[in-house]
């Protein structure tokens, strides 16, 4: 039997049964808006405290200091929005602007130049550092702001229906510390969503080192990032964010903290001003560090906690006809339905539990027509983390705006699959070339998950 | 041909430089974010031309920051209405010169906008409970109707209330009952329902999260806290008792505010009847002030000018302002820290009223369960309300006797209460 029917085979069953009794402990059958907010229901009721905690760090909107407010004190100098949510909109996924007017209100610009930092990470620009900050507190210059323009191309599916992908092109404008240099590498991306990370956390390094080996369609390869752990001061498996150029949910966490809000912590100790910024250096702080270790404690538990949604209409005709389709597309070769979580101390309940993500948290080449041409760390210019998909037919009732693929170029499911290039072009064309039912069909897969 | 190319694309260039042309408004607030998305977003789709930065601060914070130099701060807005009446007595706001026509400064017996126009309701909230009809179910309770619903025995260990010193919305929740009641019933209804309840500080989760899983079957609350997780799915009602009480939020200019157009533009906004309609979003749900808008509203949505108009009662809004303290530190004193005394007491009343529902002792132990350390006139004193806003050595002192004679109150009030038990053994 040749590997890739294997992997369907085995595919193919593991979707019949797709709901396993430890699964209702760590995923929630909550599909209203509030979907993403729930907590595992294994949840004891000595830890709701605490999960309630985090939850109030997450939607806090945070306060430029000096403030009576101490404990929620710390936005800025310089920051792109004031809370959590502001771009997690229900601890959902971001979406791109329609204009050029429009601000970027869940989406941020990573910004580097050719070259690495001390650890093989993105070489930060000397004036803007590694990201756009579109606001100062007030005395202290936004760095600038990002307009995005989009240029069209129609795509003729089987059966006869158009579709219309936009791809984005940045400008910059206002920019209050200097033109960028024509070297200036630039990456737009939105934020995604947040639940589940403490299950995908818990599959071992062992396990998805093993992905890459495991046969795939040809064309398909994936390889792991390695990346800068601030705490354990090593590089060690990536496994976060749209490039997989963070270690953990807690380095993720504060990294985002620190670099979309300003507010430093006991990872990221220094405010997010570079040496050119001197007004932002002398900026009042709300502490040294601003967010505690015990505030960082619960912020990491409230992720930890957070349900992944179980998959809805399994017994649905088009649903069951989809699910078939998606391994038949070769989508699966990436979007790995199952995995195992091991043994997570940090979070017993998550400990050996199986999870549908649709992820194998590997690097692919995604080819020209997804490209940002900025490595991060192993990711090269092409390269991007296959996204988790589980949860993903509710990313509209979330947040009804909200975009797919890393700067939301995609205004729903089937113009992300369209975008497929690379090791993901055999899929787009599968999905193409389908009869207008079997797409129908793949997209209420898609939609139930 | 060409140069018709060339003089599109200049005009082209050229629109696209006054479309970055945008200048700022900056807004302080203490809405949640949920709130702030959806009015920055039709706000910038709106009016283009202006970018809207937001900064947020919690009420008592803001009022320190506004105190002190704070650079270029456009606009208020945010439900905090001490501070804008303390604002508006210190000369830090420009009258409101934008369209208010059909924005009434009332809502029955509530004054909801500043009678001299320097700030005005930019939409209300309603007090009432939010309750889980599968839980009352099980457990055989009614729905509630009104306040007065939940000092039955029966609701005992079934609610959560708000502590007014912790919680943000509470103090007004409980001036309005107190208003709504008078001072004596009004207190007398507070306490027994908060014998019956579990209480609920900033720190806990919220009234609609246990509500909303059944750990309780009432929560006594403001509106949307409950009608926003209804309208996300949640498995609760809300009920507003016959005399709602309302909680105004309001937008203001301030007199030095650097960008005046983009502030007449954001206050024009938030009162239009589109910027009023934003508040019927399902992560919102607060109650417009343009009466007119209830006409596209949600199915079931609360309408406060048809409610006024079947009952209302004049809320002074001035007095629940000024004895905010005195009322907050008066219910610790009563409630919080006597909690177990209060739920004690009243359980044991209750049992005597059925043994003995006619001994003339019950008016007694009434009397002392109910005894007051402050009448309606003294906590309307202006020197006491200082200093209870100060937090002075008086006030601290005032404190301690009022526990000292609370806990003597409750102590007699119960002893009485067994006595009579005791006589129908």
């Amino acid at each position: 039997m040749k590997p890739l029917y294997l992997c369907s085979l085995i595919a193919t069953l593991t979707l019949s049964h797709p709901v396993i009794a430890d699964e209702s402990l760590i995923t929630t059958d909550d599909a209203t808006r509030e979907a993403y907010t729930q907590p595992v229901p294994a949840l004891s009721e000595t830890d709701r405290p605490k999960f309630f905690k985090g939850r109030a760090l997450v939607r806090q909107s945070w306060v430029i200091p000096p403030s009576e407010n101490r404990e929620i004190s710390g936005l800025g100098p310089l920051y792109n929005r004031i809370s959590c949510i502001a771009c997690h909109a229900g601890n959902g996924r971001g979406f791109a602007p329609a204009t050029p007017q429009e601000p970027m209100r869940s989406m941020l610009v990573r910004l580097s130049i050719p070259g690495t930092d001390a650890h093989g990470g993105p070489k930060p620009h000397l004036a803007y550092g590694g990201q756009l900050n579109e606001n100062g507190v007030p005395g202290v210059p936004g760095e600038g702001r990002a307009e995005v323009r989009y240029t069209e191309q129609a795509i003729k599916l089987n059966g006869g229906k158009q579709v219309m992908l936009r791809k984005p092109n940045l400008t910059f404008v206002d920019l209050a510390y200097g033109e960028f240099s024509l070297d200036m590498l630039t990456s737009p991306r939105i934020a995604p969503p947040i639940f589940g990370l403490g299950l995908l956390q818990a599959v071992s390094e062992a396990d998805i080192v093993a992905l890459v080996d495991t046969p795939k369609p040809k064309g398909i390869k994936g390889k792991v990032n390695r990346v800068w752990d601030v705490v354990q001061q090593k590089t060690v498996l990536g496994r976060f964010g749209w490039k997989a150029n963070m270690p953990n949910l807690r380095q993720q966490i504060a990294g985002a903290f620190v670099g979309d809000m300003g507010i430093t912590s006991p990872l990221f100790p220094q405010e997010n001003c570079t040496e050119a910024q001197i007004v932002c250096q002398q900026s009042p702080s709300a502490g040294k560090p601003e967010l505690s270790t015990e505030q960082l404690d619960a912020a990491e538990f409230y992720h930890f906690s957070l349900a992944a949604p179980r998959q809805r209409n399994v017994e649905n005709t088009d649903v069951k006809r989809g699910a078939l389709l998606f391994k038949q597309a070769q989508c699966a070769a990436c979007h790995v339905s199952e995995l195992k979580t091991s043994n997570f101390p940090s979070y017993p309940t998550l400990t050996r539990q199986t999870i549908h993500p649709y992820t194998d948290l590997l690097l692919h080449d995604m080819g020209d027509a997804l490209a940002d041409q900025r490595p991060d760390y192993l990711a090269t210019g092409r390269e991007w983390r296959t996204p988790p998909l589980w949860g993903i037919g509710l990313a509209q009732k979330v947040e009804p705006r909200a975009g797919f693929l890393h700067d939301g170029r995609a205004r729903n499911l089937l113009e992300a699959v369209l975008w497929h290039d690379g090791e993901g072009v055999e899929a787009a064309r599968a999905v193409k070339d389908m009869t207008v039912p079997d797409r129908r069909a793949l997209l209420k897969f898609l939609e139930s998950l | 041909m060409t140069q018709i190319i060339w003089i599109v694309s200049v005009v082209l260039l050229l629109l696209s430089q006054l479309a970055s042309a945008t200048e700022k408004v900056v807004v302080l607030t203490s809405y949640p974010q949920e709130v702030v998305t959806q009015f920055e977003a039709a706000f910038e789709q709106a009016y283009p031309q202006f970018q809207l930065e937001i900064l947020w601060r919690q009420s008592r914070d803001a009022m320190s920051y506004l105190h002190q130099p704070h650079g270029a701060i456009d606009v208020y807005w945010t439900p905090a209405q001490r501070n804008f009446a303390v604002l508006a007595k210190e000369g830090a706001f420009r009258k409101l010169d934008i369209d208010l026509n059909g924005l009434p400064k009332v809502i029955g017996g509530f004054q909801i906008s500043d009678p001299d126009g320097f700030y005005v309701a930019t939409e209300t909230a309603g007090f009432g409970m939010a309750y889980n009809p599968g839980e009352l179910h099980r457990l055989g309770l009614p729905v509630p109707i009104d306040w007065k619903t939940l000092t039955s025995p029966a609701f005992s260990g079934h609610i959560a209330f708000p502590i007014p010193s912790k919680t943000g919305y509470a103090p007004m929740l409980v001036d309005t009952l107190l208003q709504g009641y008078g001072w004596e019933q009004g207190w007398s209804i507070l306490e027994q329902v908060a014998a019956n309840a579990s209480l609920a500080d900033a720190g806990s989760a919220f009234i609609s999260d246990d509500v909303g899983s059944g750990r309780i079957a009432v929560g006594a609350t403001i509106d949307f806290f409950a009608t926003s997780a209804i309208a996300n799915g949640k498995p609760l009602r809300f009920a507003y008792p016959e005399k709602v009480g309302y909680s105004p939020a309001h937008i203001a200019i301030f007199n030095d505010a650097a960008h005046l157009e983009g502030a007449r533009a954001f206050a024009n906004f938030v009162l239009s009847e589109q910027g009023q309609k934003i508040l019927f979003h399902p992560d919102i749900r607060k109650l417009p002030v343009r009466p007119s808008v209830y006409a596209h509203k949600p199915d079931g949505y609360f309408d406060p000018f048809a409610a006024a108009q079947r009952a209302s009662y004049k809320y002074d809004m001035a007095s629940g302002l000024a004895r905010q303290e005195v009322v907050g530190a008066l219910f610790d004193a009563l409630i919080t820290r006597h909690h177990a005394a209060l739920k004690t007491m009243w359980v044991t009343i209750h049992q005597a009223e059925q043994k003995a529902p006619d001994d003339p002792r019950l008016k007694v132990a009434h009397s002392q369960a109910n005894w007051l350390p402050l009448t309606l006139a003294q906590v309307n004193d202006n020197d006491l309300q200082h200093s209870f806003i100060r937090r002075d050595s008086h006030s601290e002192s005032i404190e301690q006797q009022w526990d000292a004679d609370i806990a003597k109150h409750y102590a007699q009030a119960t002893q009485l209460a067994q006595e009579i038990l005791g006589s129908q053994k």
